[in-house]
Order: C-alpha cells, then sequence, then structure tokens
C-alpha cells in the first residue's frame, strides 16, 4: 500500500520549477510578430507562412487582435477549393492569449489546458499585441535561462574552490572567525548558517558541509544556552575543516558524562524551546572525525572538533 | 478496544516498565513539549515522545497516560526507569522514529483527536460528529 | 508527496510559500527537538513540529529540510516567518494534533526514516 517516493535530480528539478515562477512570458516570447490583416485572402496566406517559415499567425485589425488563422485552416481550405475566401471568414475568432508579465508557468498549464500550438501575447493594459509564444519559445528561455547561471555559479565555484591550488606556500589554512552573543536565543545559529553558505562557496562538498554545520550548530548552541558568550574559529585547509569552540562559562564537570546521549543539565525553559535533551555533544560527535574537549569548571570549555576533507578537490 | 500489550506485539517494542500493560489504549498523543502534553493530552493516551528525563513520568502521572513510547532508540534514565516503577506508569522503547510509530499505530486504529468530544475542531478538520462512537445494530427484518 | 497533497491531507494553511505547492517531500519527520532533527533527518523531508521559534527555521536549513508544517494551530512569530521567507523555506500549519497530522500522512504513503542511522 505505501509508495515509495522517488525523485531524480530533485535540485535540477526545483531549479526549473523556480524558473518557471521567475520568468515572465514577455522574456521568452517571440517579440516579432508577422500578422495579417483579415481583408488579405487564404491564397496570400500561403506566401506570407512560406517566406517566414512560420505555421500559423494573429489576425489584427488596426492595431487589435481578432482571430488566429493557422496552417491547418490553410489546409482545410485547400482541400475544399476555398483559396479565396476571406481570411475573416476562417479564422479562429475566440483567441486564447496570455498577458506579457504572466510567469510562464501559466503559459505551460494553458499549452496543457487548451492542446494549441501558439499564444498570441497581449499587454494587460490595453490588450495590445506584443508578441507570440510556442513550447518551443518556452523551452528555449528555460535553456538559456539555465546556461546563464550555470555559467555564473561555475565561475563563482572555481574561484572558490581552488584557492588553496592558487596559493604558494608551505601550509595554507583559511580561518573563520565568529563571535557568539550568549543567552541570546534569536541570534543562536548565524554562525552555522554564515558557515554553511560560505562552505558551499568554497566548493566544499554537501555531506561534509552538512556535518560541519550540523556541528558548528549545536556548538553554538552550547555557548548560547550555557554562557555568556564565546567564539568560534573554523580552519580551512586542504585536507580537514578544524571548528574550534571557546567559551569562558561554567565548564563542565564530567565530559565522560556529557558525552552519553541523553544526559543533559539544561533547564526546563531550554527543553521547551527544542534544546537541552542531551543531544548536543553526541551530535556533534557523530558528525565529526575526531573530537577533543578540554573544560575546567568556572573557567570555561575548548571543544575543538575535526573532520577530514578526504578528496582530490 | 486496543490493549496496551498488543501495541508492544505488534510494533515489537522493548518493554523496560511493565506495570499495567494490559489497560486499553484511548487514543494517542506525540509531542516532546511537556508543557504541550499537560495541556492537551487526555486520559489513557498513549504518548510517544523521545525525551527520557525523569520529568515525563510526572507527566503521565498527572494526566493519567497509559503509557510511554520513547522512540529514536534512547534509553530513559535510571531515574525515570525508577520513578515509573513507583508510579506504575509502562515506558516502552523503540529504535522506530516518532513518524514510524504514529503511522503505525494509527493503522492499528489508534486516533490522535478525541472524536466527538470537540465537535469545533472536529469541524475544522473534517470528522463526521458521530465518528467512533458504536452504531447502532440493525435488526435484520425476518 | 507533493505539499498541495499534503495540503490536503491535513487541511493545512500555507503561511508562506503558496507557489512552491507542486514541491515534493521524501519523507515525514516529526519531533519537538532540533537536535533530534539534526541528528536524523534527511534532506527534502517534511518536519512536522509544535515549536514555532526561529531555531526551527534555522535547523530546516542546516539539514535542508525546505517544508514546515505547524501543529495544532501553532503559528510563528513575525520574526520566524520573515527569516523563512529569507531561507525560501515554506511553512504550513494545520489544526490536527501531531498524532493525528503524523498517521494521516504515514496512512497516505509518506515515508518515514526506518533505520537509524551511525
Amino acid at each position: 500500500m505505501k509508495k515509495t517516493v522517488k525523485l531524480d535530480k530533485d535540485t535540477k528539478y526545483t531549479k526549473i520549477q523556480e524558473l518557471t515562477y521567475e520568468l515572465k512570458v514577455s522574456n521568452v516570447m517571440t517579440n516579432k510578430v508577422v500578422t495579417v490583416t483579415p481583408g488579405k485572402t487564404i491564397y496570400e496566406l500561403r506566401e506570407l507562412f512560406r517566406t517566414n517559415r512560420i505555421s500559423g499567425t494573429p489576425v489584427v485589425d488596426k492595431g487589435k487582435l481578432i482571430g488566429i488563422i493557422s496552417i491547418e485552416d490553410f489546409i482545410k481550405c485547400l482541400a475544399q477549393g476555398e483559396m479565396h475566401t476571406l481570411i475573416s471568414e476562417k479564422m479562429t475568432k475566440r483567441v486564447k492569449t496570455l498577458y506579457a508579465d504572466e510567469p510562464i508557468i501559466h503559459a505551460v498549464r494553458k499549452f496543457d489546458q487548451y492542446g494549441i500550438g501558439r499564444f498570441p501575447v497581449i499587454e494587460r493594459e490595453g490588450g495590445k499585441l506584443v508578441g507570440i509564444i510556442t513550447k518551443g519559445d518556452i523551452i528555449k528561455g528555460l535553456l538559456k535561462k539555465l546556461e546563464i547561471e550555470y555559467h555564473q555559479e561555475e565561475i563563482h565555484r572555481y574561484r572558490a574552490s581552488h584557492i588553496f591550488e592558487d596559493i604558494i606556500a608551505d601550509s595554507t589554512s583559511l580561518i573563520l572567525k565568529y563571535n557568539i552573543v550568549g543567552k541570546d536565543f534569536n541570534k543562536a545559529g548565524e554562525c552555522a548558517s554564515g558557515l554553511k553558505k560560505t562552505f558551499y562557496r568554497l566548493g566544499i562538498q554537501p555531506d561534509i558541509v552538512r556535518r560541519a554545520a550540523i556541528a558548528t550548530y549545536e556548538a553554538e548552541m552550547n555557548i548560547v544556552v550555557f554562557t555568556e558568550g564565546g567564539r568560534l574559529t573554523v580552519s580551512v585547509e586542504p585536507q580537514q575543516i578544524k571548528i574550534e569552540a571557546d567559551d569562558s562559562g561554567p565548564g563542565i564537570p564530567d565530559i565522560k558524562q556529557a558525552m552519553q546521549p541523553g544526559f543533559s543539565t539544561a533547564s526546563e525553559w531550554v527543553r521547551e524551546l527544542g534544546f537541552g535533551a542531551g543531544m548536543g555533544l553526541p551530535n556533534i560527535k557523530n558528525c565529526t572525525d575526531k573530537i577533543n574537549i578540554e573544560s575546567k569548571v568556572g573557567k570555561g570549555t575548548h571543544l575543538e572538533t575535526i573532520i577530514y576533507l578526504n578528496n582530490n578537490a | 478496544m486496543l490493549k496496551l500489550n498488543r501495541i508492544v506485539k505488534e510494533l515489537n517494542l522493548r518493554v523496560i516498565v511493565a506495570h499495567n500493560i494490559d489497560k486499553v489504549v484511548s487514543g494517542g498523543y506525540a509531542s516532546d513539549l511537556l508543557s504541550d502534553v499537560i495541556a492537551h493530552s487526555q486520559k489513557d493516551n498513549i504518548w510517544i515522545t523521545l525525551q527520557t528525563h525523569q520529568n515525563i513520568v510526572a507527566v503521565a502521572s498527572l494526566k493519567e497516560l497509559v503509557g510511554i513510547i520513547i522512540v529514536n532508540g534512547r534509553m530513559p534514565e535510571d531515574e525515570t526507569i525508577k520513578k515509573a516503577k513507583q508510579e506504575k506508569i509502562p515506558i516502552l522503547v523503540t529504535e522506530l522514529s516518532t513518524f514510524e510509530v504514529v503511522g503505525r499505530l494509527y493503522g492499528l486504529g489508534v486516533r490522535g483527536i478525541k472524536q466527538g468530544v470537540s465537535p469545533c475542531l472536529s469541524r475544522r478538520i473534517g470528522i463526521p460528529q458521530n465518528a467512533g462512537q458504536p452504531q447502532k445494530k440493525r435488526r435484520v427484518k425476518s | 508527496m507533493t505539499l498541495k497533497e499534503i495540503k490536503k491531507i491535513l487541511k493545512a494553511e500555507v503561511i508562506i510559500g503558496e507557489d512552491y505547492l507542486s514541491m515534493e517531500v521524501k519523507m515525514g519527520c516529526a519531533s519537538d527537538l532540533m537536535s533530534d532533527v539534526l541528528a536524523y533527518a534527511k534532506p527534502d523531508a517534511l518536519l512536522l513540529t509544535g515549536l514555532t521559534n526561529s531555531q526551527v527555521i534555522r535547523t530546516a536549513e542546516i539539514v535542508d529540510i525546505r517544508a514546515v508544517c505547524f501543529i495544532r494551530g501553532k503559528k510563528p512569530d513575525e520574526r520566524t516567518i520573515k527569516l523563512a521567507i529569507e531561507k525560501n523555506i515554506v511553512l504550513l500549519t494545520t489544526q490536527m494534533p501531531m498524532f493525528e497530522s503524523c498517521g494521516r500522512l504515514y496512512k497516505n504513503g509518506l515515508a518515514s526514516r526506518l533505520v537509524k542511522h551511525k
């Protein structure tokens, strides 16, 4: 009875989804529209379709869209020998249109709904014909936008992830420092959030970014909850990431006990805020390759963790 | 009438404190916030949580809950077990997550809304007013 | 399962993110403890929680959760909503309690984390 939800390449999928909301019809439509006047004959249409390599065109009378005529209409007339009938008699009069400022997701839905090949695009104010859109235009527009975004991202990534290769030194490390304000529950998590973004920017693998972000968040939370504030120092080196958290808080009397899952000295208000269930240090331990805690009661705590970057990047 | 010991069997739970394990379950409540449980749980609900602190026993006793299922493979603290034995509150543990445990309990017929009691809430979330109440047996005409 | 289906099953109200309801979530994660979410949640899960403070959004951001549903009609304050908009996280709220919400989603086929990871 249970169905498994399968998704492939979901990040790209959502990227395209996002773009279908972001891009407007006017961004992807063809601006130069070939139009005909209703007084022309079907015969004259042939030349128009041929020279412009199109298969349908809006019918415009004094700047106003009054219909649409396609190659199918042309073929019907050809079959019935009605080549000299006026376009106004054979065109589709109730034209389905799109507004230039609609997101292209609306266009996609309309193509699905009506099963027709093209929509004239009009201005919301005044209804002036400003373009025409086909499914092909939408695909082209999306691909172009994706290409631009990927290209920009690549440049960013390249610059950041090769920082270590470009630097000539016996040893290199990038040091990030964050100050943590104690007891300010609303600000808690800002360091981890900033670190996560920075790590992505540096081109570090998602799995490692995630582990580092979780460890940092828990360390940050400990400092916020138990102390008056502290410092977070993150050193990114070619082979490893070192995260250090320092505070001058109350200290941990029994480190071994504190590492036990479920052990907590947090007060009830902390528990009601969603932390303090004795999972912080065990979480940090699970996310990192090495952990070391030094603590003196009444003096403060020094937490040091290392995550190895066993990659070639 | 679903009894706690049937849940233990169906979900393959590990029994830590076994007092009163044959009681009937009235419904389910899932929360890790003690204040929430105090405010909203109903008598004889089975409580699903990942809290292990001894306060959970006090809350369960106060609200006359039928038992506590601790999820994610967490073990209650010694103090918690001691208190639970005193208060005769069953404690069960499982490796499963809250979402999974609740899903399986739901499949056994345990519900999270006391049906027919809060007409306002029931209406809002679309439960028929007479749901859960025993239906009158129709007489078969002979 | 899409957020649209979830909205229907839970008779939920969309607080922010009406445009993203076609987004898929892979599993359900029900918790009021953020350390638990940090430890076990997989990316693209739906987080069901009774907590409404800003740490819920921070946690979601850290573990790549993109949709949160508050239970029992709870609604976050403005600060939390603002943070969610900034981090591109969809927020829903349902009148149902946690138990009923999870039960209905599970019954309708939303997966859960079965195996405890390391």
